[in-house]
């Protein structure tokens, strides 16, 4: 076999996915018939309105959900085909929400991104904690270790959360709406740190996400679904465009330039 | 508190640590009690010696079960309150016991337990299973509610049986580790079963920790969730049956002592296993101690589930007051 093996590969698309169909109650498809697919390493923003199956898509690549129908690929084989740990170790995931009042401390939070790492009693040898701490030093947030997950604010445990996800040294992280409840500084924060991830570590991101501004500032590529399906896909300056986003979001908007970036911008006007 | 990796080393100290622990606390109340009431030959010390060596040997096993049937559900159903007596799993083993006991024969009345244990377990599953998955609030909530429906029954078969045989479930129910005539058979099966429950959890640790984070985050890092929790409760059930079976309903030591760990030792799963396993043996074998010792000097039956109860009630209100509350503000 030449290479079924991710982690060498560095052009292509990393992920694909084709034909997903996926319900969670029958007759009332969330993804009919779905298709994308995700650079290696490039950070991609899945968007789209309330409803039109971005959780849904993402928990599929992470293999959380089992679809109805059509496949994944993950450098090249399908996802189904890998071994538990094995598929946790290349692909991270970092859920929208964390439950965070159980107790552990930072280190320990992150620590448990080395679990498909570590063996069946999970001792954690010198490379499990120096991958942990390089995890901290990456997201800076090395400085709470000690400190009780919970005692943090949301923008310092999503950083941790971030933090764990990294320690599983994956290939892959994806991110269900990574920003939601962070203000601005911490918007810019959690996305300036996703594209280092993707220029310095050569890491693979996909990211959910409702900010159409803040993913035409960062991503390298946007996938826009739609009702279950995608309705554009492609770099900022091809679907943040008026008509492509107004039939997806039935409501108008003006696009403009934004000149700090040079991404499209993305203003939203009161229905005509 | 600061964190440190969880090494071979470290884990070998925490499994010697509650080893030891238990073998000193273990000892030292086979002695006491023998010591107390001999006081005539050496053939009486003999005697005693071998009935205090049960007593204590019941108590490990079951204090140790009952120690890991608590935390495996708290863990399971990320629910402080979680605990066999609670969710009717002792109910339903309790229920079982003393119906055989009646109409078919003491002999197969341990057996009968444990079925009824696996029956409300199977039960429980039932009400609680929704597309495939075990939701877990229903669960706590089907458990809570045959637990209230086994506490009618039993007061049913209470209230219409003979009066001398009234006086004995009561006893039964309280929970006690002394009255019964030697069963070293029974004994050993419990011993055997906790210890082999102990092995199994700390495979099943690290799971613990990731599914008490989050389930997508514990999916994501390859646990299979939902085998994890059919392992997990038939495996807690089992335990919390067979120790029925051997002492009667005994009740909050699955939650003080996962309560009391995770105190002094954080919420770790991989720590907490091992140490419950042992510090439940000894907290039973001191409390049953303490109940023997009451009834020697009043030379009363004093049983020991009675004890547990006392100490277990305004503990849970302590518990109440003062960590969750916090843990609620921090919510």
């Amino acid at each position: 076999m030449a290479e079924t093996d991710g982690r060498a590969m560095t052009t292509g698309p990393y992920i694909k996915a084709a034909n997903l169909r996926f319900a969670y109650a029958p007759g009332d498809p969330v993804l009919a018939g779905l298709s994308m697919s995700a650079g290696a390493g490039r950070l991609t923003c899945v968007l789209g309105p309330n409803g039109s199956g971005k959780t849904t898509l993402l928990k599929i690549l992470a293999r959380l959900l089992a679809p109805s129908g059509g496949t994944v690929r993950l450098g090249g084989r399908p996802i189904a085909a890998y071994r538990r740990s094995d598929f946790a170790r290349r692909v991270a995931y970092v859920p929208q929400e964390t439950l965070a009042a159980v107790g552990f401390t930072v280190m320990e939070t992150v620590l448990m991104g080395r679990s498909p790492h570590t063996g069946a009693l999970g001792f954690e040898s010198e490379a499990d904690w120096r991958a942990a701490e390089d995890a901290l030093r990456v997201t800076e947030t090395a400085r709470f270790a000690d400190r009780d997950l919970a005692e943090l604010s949301g923008g310092e445990r999503q950083r941790v959360i971030v933090a764990r996800a990294l320690a599983q040294e994956p290939d892959l992280v994806l991110l269900d709406e990574p920003t939601s409840f962070l203000d601005i500084r911490h918007q810019h924060g959690i996305y300036g740190l996703l594209a280092r991830l993707v220029r310095d570590e050569g890491r693979t991101v996909i990211a959910v996400s409702h900010d159409l501004n803040l993913a035409s500032a960062y991503a390298d590529d946007l996938v826009l679904l739609a009702c279950g399906e995608v309705a554009a896909a492609g770099p900022p300056e091809a679907v943040i465009r008026p008509e492509v986003l107004e039939p997806v979001y039935e409501t108008p908007v003006e696009v403009r330039t934004d000149e700090a970036t040079g991404r499209p911008l993305v203003l939203p006007r009161p229905p005509r | 508190m600061t964190s440190r990796p969880f090494t071979t080393r470290r884990y070998v100290v925490t499994v010697l640590g509650g080893f030891v622990t238990w073998l000193v606390v273990a000892g030292a109340a086979v002695v006491v009690g023998g010591r107390l009431w001999s006081s005539g030959s050496a053939a009486q010390l003999h005697n005693l010696l071998w009935l205090r060596l049960e007593w204590v040997a019941t108590a490990s096993a079951v204090g140790a079960a009952l120690a890991l049937s608590g935390l495996a559900l708290q863990a399971l159903l990320r629910n402080p309150l979680a605990e066999p007596y609670i969710l009717g799993v002792s109910g339903g083993a309790g229920l079982a016991y003393i119906l055989a006991s009646l109409f078919l024969s003491m002999a197969a009345a341990p057996a009968a337990a444990v079925l009824g244990a696996m029956a409300t377990v199977g039960l429980v599953y039932a009400i609680a299973r929704r597309r495939g998955r075990l939701e877990p609030y229903t669960l706590l909530l089907a458990g809570v509610i045959l637990n209230a429906f086994y506490g009618a029954a039993i007061m049913l078969v209470t209230a219409v049986v003979r009066p001398n045989q009234r006086g004995e479930i009561a006893v039964w129910m309280m929970g006690t580790i002394s009255h019964f005539g030697p069963q070293w058979t029974l004994i050993g099966l419990v011993a055997l079963l906790a210890v082999a429950g102990g092995v199994l959890f700390a495979f099943l640790a690290k799971g613990f920790n990731l599914v008490a984070v989050g389930e997508d985050t514990a999916g994501a890092l390859g646990v299979r969730v939902h085998r994890l929790r059919l392992v997990t409760f038939v495996a807690a059930s089992l335990l919390a049956g067979v120790s029925v079976a051997l002492a009667g309903p005994i009740g909050f030591v699955g939650l003080i002592v996962p309560h009391v760990l995770r105190m002094i030792l954080g919420p770790d799963h991989r720590r907490l296993v091992p140490a419950a396993l042992f510090t439940g043996a000894a907290f039973l074998v001191l409390a049953d101690l303490a109940a023997c010792l009451w009834e020697g000097t009043a030379n009363r039956a004093v049983p020991v589930g009675v004890l547990t109860a006392m100490c277990g009630g305004p503990f849970f209100i302590y518990l109440l007051r003062t960590r969750w509350r916090k843990r609620m503000a921090v919510r």
